[in-house]
């Protein structure tokens, strides 16, 4: 099955490294475009969500049987009254081809890297449309998505989302003892629903509390 | 009546779902299913018991999570789950004609390379639950909701080498007929049965309905009885609880066309309960059954490949094997891994179906060798290997760990041979290879070749390996010594298929050893051999003129549809006799882009990234008799120092920096080739390791890469390195300097571990360490002499400390 969504340039670029307004050259756009054209040809991406009525008080969220402490997701999700969690992957196909390259080209495998990380997100970003389609109909707006090691959203929560959604079975993720996902190519995250639209929200990196150090963020 | 007796010959009936019925019960979100065999066995007695009423004949334990990763009790659960099964079964009175699975789903956790567990340690967690549950008495083993054939090897191989008890497994698949990690029904049918259980299935994903696609597969390729057990359709989510909406009535009804398919054996999963067993087996019993036939398929599979023996000749890739090959063997003996894996890329890209492994050199350890390349070249390549070695253990340890059905090359006619080869096929599957020569030595003759072929053959029937599994070597042996040889061999491979309706292989290219332009006669033989039936070429398909026989002679013969293949390949071609296509872009991504206009200096490819054109332009040095050390001083350096430099101020990013190392990585494979045996100089031994538990390496990898190019040693002790290896390796060649990466925070903590550790057992060692959350104040608070933001500042450390000049 293909990814079913398009890995865009400007997002593989940004994850490669490149700043700023650089020249292409023949080399890279071609590096890319293959890498980009394997990735939408072998991902097989799946997703599992499930919706749960929230409550947020205080700093503490409140979803299903757990109860989560975080200053940054109480201001995300205040004002909901429902939240979907859910967990995607764009598959083991990504994880093969940055080995597979690093044997022959660490240039290439790089660039294989940071096309898997656009597909994802891509492929998060097509779902969270889904999602906001689906609920905007039964007049509940949607937050930006959010997700455990976001700001200081613990990332032990992992284990909650895994529970709850029972990913391994569905996606075949797996949580390892250090709480990082194989296939790396992960994601989880849950979405606010609410019965107000809020104005302009703010996401991504503008949001994030690294994007002053982090080299991958969207600046100028 | 013992279940082998009757598996296959008459309707049998499973039980339907446990945990959704528990989850009624009052079974919590978090809670482990399997607790209740101690907490509350009587209600999960209930639960056996209302399956056995309602005439189930194989009724699972609780036991289907019940792995050493969520109990330290394991042996307690599974023996309280046989017992309960037991009692239930005695209950309704069918302690006749009714059995005890001892039930294992997947442990969760993603086996290795994919994921972190390996595959010895899957089997050990497996073979605890079953032996446990052989123990208690139960009847057989079921193995169920797998989505990873590799782990549903694991727990085969468990199950055989616990006990004789029969072994069922059923696999889910989506709805494309694909497991979660790729593998299709075809290959899953095949390494299974070559594994050779009793029953093989499908249950859970969906309903019945989605169902019917994935049984058709099954049943046009599987030889053994089928096993069907769906959910009551898809799962949805109502409030906080699951539903399934398919009831007994409409399950039984698409279980009755889905019995007419071909199926011995059927029951439920999620959703489905007593009542739907007992619709089920209303509706299924009356039928007419009909027993199992043999399929006739031959198949060799990869953990997401299936390649069929038989409708057209299949290439298997000859470059991984050291006969003859100074760089290759050299490669064995530095244990270059990379540089094996590099040699079985190409022939992927080249167009091979199969690559053959063969890995011996008499003065290393062989079976570990097999063992590691099969573990990486299934890390990095989808295509099935053919594991290619005399040494018996090399060859076991090869097809334990290999995630599939493997091609085993080989066995022969001498009866010492067949008794330590064919048990090893009989247990973990496989095609074999067989040789007909015996004894009395090779036969020169067809009719003789022919007659060990039938003893392989006939030994083959003995050890329970089906013919279909077999593949006879024609033993192509050079002309140049014996003109009739070539006529021989032809014969041989004609009759196998005439008078065995066989399958058989050929090593083209012996049949021009000692001969000039050797790819001429080798490729004329390729086509007269395929002409005469052969079914596997070993050869190497990165030389043009072998792919151009097999496309041609595939084209001609109507085995590529509208000469698709051929057209692909050749739209390029110039009728000068150059090539265009396939095979020429086999390097990779990087050497393939970058050509034209006029020709760079070494230095100049080097710059820009172009891969080909510095290997090309350091052979041109070596060709003029300039020293390779020399070269790589006044070139080669100075021209990764530019473009390190440019990095370090910000004129040049990442992607140039590593096409810039890749081409003088290129360059300095033309070096290691022109010197392979001579002792090379270098700077320094480091270690590079990504530390315990986390699983990103790839800024790890590019490291290894620079420092490389600036003349390190570098033992890669690759990611998810416990502390203890990377002191070992360390003290083992007083290494100077350890990199260690780690990409999260909740992995940094190991990084810690290992720098105490090295502290206290190796306290000259320096530590150099990176990744994504390091920053230089966090290396000093775990204690690490250095911190490097890249691959360059580590190069530049490095040289700090082995005191070079930069």
């Amino acid at each position: 099955m293909p990814l079913g969504v398009s890995i865009p340039v400007s997002e593989v670029r940004r994850y490669m490294g490149f700043r700023g307004p650089v020249e292409s050259s023949p080399e890279t756009d071609a590096m890319i475009s293959k890498a980009i054209s394997s990735l939408e040809k072998d991902c097989s991406p799946k997703y599992v969500s499930r919706a749960f009525p929230v409550k947020v008080e205080g700093f503490s969220v409140y979803i299903a049987d757990i109860v989560i402490e975080s200053r940054a997701l109480a201001r995300n999700l205040a004002g909901c009254t429902e939240c979907v969690l859910f967990a995607a992957t764009a598959g083991p196909a990504c994880d093969m081809l940055v080995k597979r390259a690093s044997v022959t080209s660490s240039a290439y495998a790089s660039c294989c890297q940071a096309a898997g990380a656009a597909a994802i997100e891509a492929y998060c970003d097509l779902i969270n449309d889904k999602i906001k389609e689906e609920y905007e109909a039964k007049g509940l707006y949607t937050r930006p998505r959010f997700s455990p090691g976001y700001g200081d959203l613990k990332l032990s929560h992992q284990k909650d989302w895994f529970r709850l959604l029972d990913i391994t079975k569905n996606t075949g993720v797996e949580l390892t003892d250090s709480l990082l996902m194989v296939p790396t190519k992960s994601v989880t995250a849950v979405i606010g629903l609410s019965p107000n639209k809020l104005p302009c929200v703010k996401q991504g990196c503008e949001a994030c509390t690294m994007s002053q150090t982090c080299a991958f963020s969207r600046k100028e | 009546m013992a279940l082998k007796d009757r598996l296959g010959k008459e309707w049998l009936f499973c039980d339907g779902g446990t945990g959704t019925i528990l989850q009624e019960m009052g079974l919590k979100g978090g809670e482990l299913p399997e607790t209740w065999n101690l907490t509350r066995p009587d209600d999960i007695k209930s639960v056996a018991r209302a399956y056995f009423d309602a005439g189930c004949n194989i009724v699972n334990t609780n036991t289907f999570g019940a792995n050493s990763f969520k109990y330290d009790n394991v042996e307690e659960i599974v023996t309280a789950a046989v017992n309960i099964c037991k009692e239930a079964r005695h209950e309704a009175g069918r302690d006749g004609d009714a059995y005890v699975a001892i039930d294992i789903g997947p442990t969760g956790k993603l086996l290795a390379p994919m994921g972190d567990l390996p595959f010895n340690e899957a089997v050990r967690i497996f073979s605890e639950i079953i032996k446990a549950g052989v123990k208690a008495g139960g009847d057989l083993v079921l193995i169920e909701t797998m989505s990873d054939s590799y782990e549903a090897k694991a727990a085969v191989i468990a199950a055989h080498e616990s006990c004789d008890l029969p072994v069922i497994v059923t696999t889910v698949y989506d709805e494309s007929g694909k497991l979660l990690t790729g593998g299709s029904v075809e290959g899953t049918v095949a390494m299974l049965e070559g594994l050779r259980v009793d029953a093989i299935g499908v249950n859970c994903g969906f309903g019945p309905d989605k169902m019917i696609p994935i049984v058709k597969r099954i049943a046009a390729c599987c030889s053994l009885p089928i096993v069907v057990n769906p959910n009551a359709g898809l799962p949805r989510t109502e409030g906080n609880k699951t539903v399934f909406d398919v009831g007994p009535e409409e399950f039984s009804t698409i279980m009755k066309e889905i019995a007419g398919l071909g199926v011995h054996v059927m029951g439920g999963c999620c959703g489905t309960t007593p009542a739907h067993m007992s619709a089920l087996i209303k509706a299924v019993s009356p039928l007419p059954f009909k027993a199992p036939v043999r399929k006739h398929g031959t198949y060799v599979t990869s953990f997401s490949e299936c390649v069929e023996i038989g409708p057209k000749p299949v290439i298997i890739g000859e470059r991984i094997n050291p006969t003859g090959k100074k760089r290759f063997k050299q490669a064995l003996r530095d244990n270059d891994v990379d540089y094996i894996l590099t040699e079985g890329l190409k022939q992927e890209e080249a167009g091979a179906h199969i690559l053959d492994v063969n890995v011996g050199l008499p003065e290393i350890d062989e079976p570990s060798m097999m063992e590691n390349i099969v573990f990486k070249l299934q890390s990095v390549t989808t295509l099935p290997l053919q594991l290619d070695s005399t040494n018996i253990e090399a060859l076991e340890r090869g097809m334990r760990i290999y995630n599939g059905k493997p091609m085993i090359n080989s066995v022969n006619g001498k009866k010492e041979n067949i008794e330590a080869v064919m048990p090893l096929v009989a247990k973990y599957g496989g095609v074999l290879v067989g040789l007909p020569l015996d004894e009395d030595g090779i036969p020169e003759t067809s009719d003789g070749r022919i007659a060990v072929a039938k003893k392989i053959y006939e030994a083959a029937d003995e050890y329970g390996i089906p013919r279909d599994d077999i593949v006879i070597d024609g033993l192509a042996m050079t002309i140049s010594s014996d003109s009739t040889s070539a006529i021989a061999t032809l014969d041989t491979v004609r009759r196998i298929r005439d008078e065995y309706n066989g399958h058989s292989i050929l090593g083209v290219s012996n049949i021009s050893f000692g001969l000039p332009a050797r790819e001429l006669i080798n490729s004329h033989f390729l086509t007269m051999a395929m002409q005469n039936g052969l079914s596997c070429a070993i050869i190497n398909p990165c030389n043009d003129h072998m792919m151009a026989s097999y496309r041609a002679y595939c084209a001609l013969m109507n085995k590529d549809p509208q000469c698709l293949g051929f057209i692909g390949a050749y739209s390029e071609y110039k009728s000068d006799g150059t090539f265009g296509g396939a095979s020429s872009g086999a390097a990779g991504a990087a050497s393939a882009s970058g050509s034209g206009g006029a020709k760079l200096s070494l230095s100049e490819a080097i710059e820009r990234g172009v891969t080909g054109r510095a290997a090309e332009a350091m052979e041109e040095n070596i060709a003029e008799g300039r020293e390779p050390l020399e070269v790589i001083n006044a070139e080669l350096i100075p021209a990764l120092d530019k473009v390190g430099q440019g990095f370090e101020k910000g004129t040049v990013f990442l992607p140039q920096l590593l096409m810039s190392a890749d081409a003088a990585k290129a360059a300095f494979e033309v070096v290691k080739k022109a010197m392979a045996g001579k002792p090379r100089q270098v700077k320094g031994k480091v270690i590079l390791a990504t530390v315990k538990g986390d699983i990103h390496d790839i800024g790890k990898n590019i490291v290894k890469v620079m420092l490389e190019n600036y003349g390190y040693d570098v033992i890669d002790l690759g990611k998810d390195v416990p502390p203890e290896t990377i002191v070992d390796a360390a003290i083992k060649d007083d290494v100077k300097v350890v990199g260690l990466s780690a990409l999260m925070t909740t992995t940094v903590v190991s990084m810690e571990e290992t720098i105490k550790l090295l502290r206290v057992k190796k306290p000259d060692t320096k530590v150099v360490v990176g990744g994504a959350v390091m920053t230089q104040e966090y290396a000093d608070q775990i204690g690490a002499d250095a911190y490097s933001k890249d691959a360059m500042q580590t190069v530049r450390y490095c040289d700090e400390v082995f005191g070079v000049q930069s």
